[in-house]
């Protein structure tokens, strides 16, 4: 009973340790392989199989088990191969445009696509409202609708 | 009021056109290409790869320079390596300077790399690829041989243990340091 009780605690214990080991969630070589770039190839690492990208997985790997969060290891990448080894642009400075631009592109295009809904309905919407005035007195269009009547 | 909104939307979208045709033009404009034979070798400042302070092209002006591109993710770098060595204690006594530029690597990777070679020549940084990419190298290794006055002599792209490259090596670094 009591070797059986050990050997629980021993088991829990050999489980818990790598778990424990980190301060924070562990992030994951397949999540930072879509984040970034192999910088032969210009595709993400996910998508190559070249020497460099098998380098840089080798270090996301190391930096991994040894609970680097994804920051430290981007920024770590960065200081070694430059702001141009992550997917994404950062997030400030000039670089901020990449993220803005194509907002201001699909706003202004609702903008411009809103505005010219509105003015093709306020231009449709009179015509159906009041016809067209034929410029003639009502005892003129009475007789003249008697006459049409005649050929129907 | 509609004929000046339409005007302005029209200028708009002429001026967006401009600008995309724009962009294009620049970015064919100032597409990177190799040296030629003969052309000035563009210029850099680049950090040691090992030690500190950083190291100026401009700085071997009237010396014969072999400027190596290698990785150490690249095989064929390897071979080259130990040739790289022998050559650089066979010249570096008459006035020959060998300079190594690591390129898209990882600086320990890099230093290993070195140390397990016994390379003994200055190695500089490229992690970024910027001075690699005025040079146009698309893979590594690549050799460029420039004369005392930083013109091209010689670019060799593969590693110069290949048969086809072994005697032009030889024959540049001799027009090199005559």
């Amino acid at each position: 009973m009591i070797v059986r009780f050990v050997a629980v605690v021993v088991a829990a214990l050999a489980l818990a340790g790598p778990a424990a080991a980190c301060a924070h969630p562990r992030t994951s070589l397949t999540y930072l392989e879509g984040q970034v770039m192999c910088p032969t190839c210009h595709t993400t690492l996910d998508q190559s199989n070249s020497a460099a990208a098998q380098q840089i997985e080798r270090f996301i790997s190391q930096r991994i088990a040894q609970c680097a969060t994804t920051q430290q290891i981007e920024s770590e990448l960065v200081a070694n191969y430059g702001p141009a080894i992550l997917a994404a642009p950062p997030r400030k400075g000039f670089d901020l445009l990449a993220w803005w631009l194509p907002i201001a592109g699909v706003l202004a295009g609702a903008v411009v696509l809103a505005f010219g809904v509105w003015r093709w309905s306020r231009r449709r919407e009179p015509e159906q409202e009041e016809p067209a005035d034929s410029g003639l007195d009502e005892e003129t269009e009475r007789r003249l609708d008697d006459l049409l009547a005649r050929f129907d | 009021m509609t004929g000046r909104l339409k005007l302005t939307a029209q200028v708009l979208a002429l001026a967006c056109v401009a600008g995309l045709l724009g962009l294009l033009v620049w970015k064919v404009t100032h597409q990177e290409h190799a040296p030629r034979v003969g052309a000035v070798a563009p210029g850099f400042t680049l950090r040691r790869l090992e030690g500190s302070g950083m190291v100026s092209l401009a700085s071997y002006r009237g010396r014969p320079v072999v400027l190596n591109f290698w990785a150490s993710w690249c095989n064929p770098c390897k071979s080259e390596a130990a040739v790289l060595e022998r050559d650089w204690t066979r010249y570096r006594g008459r006035g020959v300077v060998f300079l190594g530029v690591d390129y898209h690597d990882l600086a320990p990777d890099a230093r290993t790399f070195v140390r397990h070679h016994a390379l003994t020549f200055p190695m500089l940084e490229d992690g970024s690829g910027r001075v690699t990419g005025s040079y146009g190298i698309s893979q590594v290794p690549e050799t460029y041989i420039l004369s005392r006055q930083g013109r091209v002599v010689a670019h060799l792209a593969g590693p110069i243990t290949d048969p086809g490259f072994a005697a032009d090596f030889r024959s540049a670094l001799a027009r090199a340091a005559a």
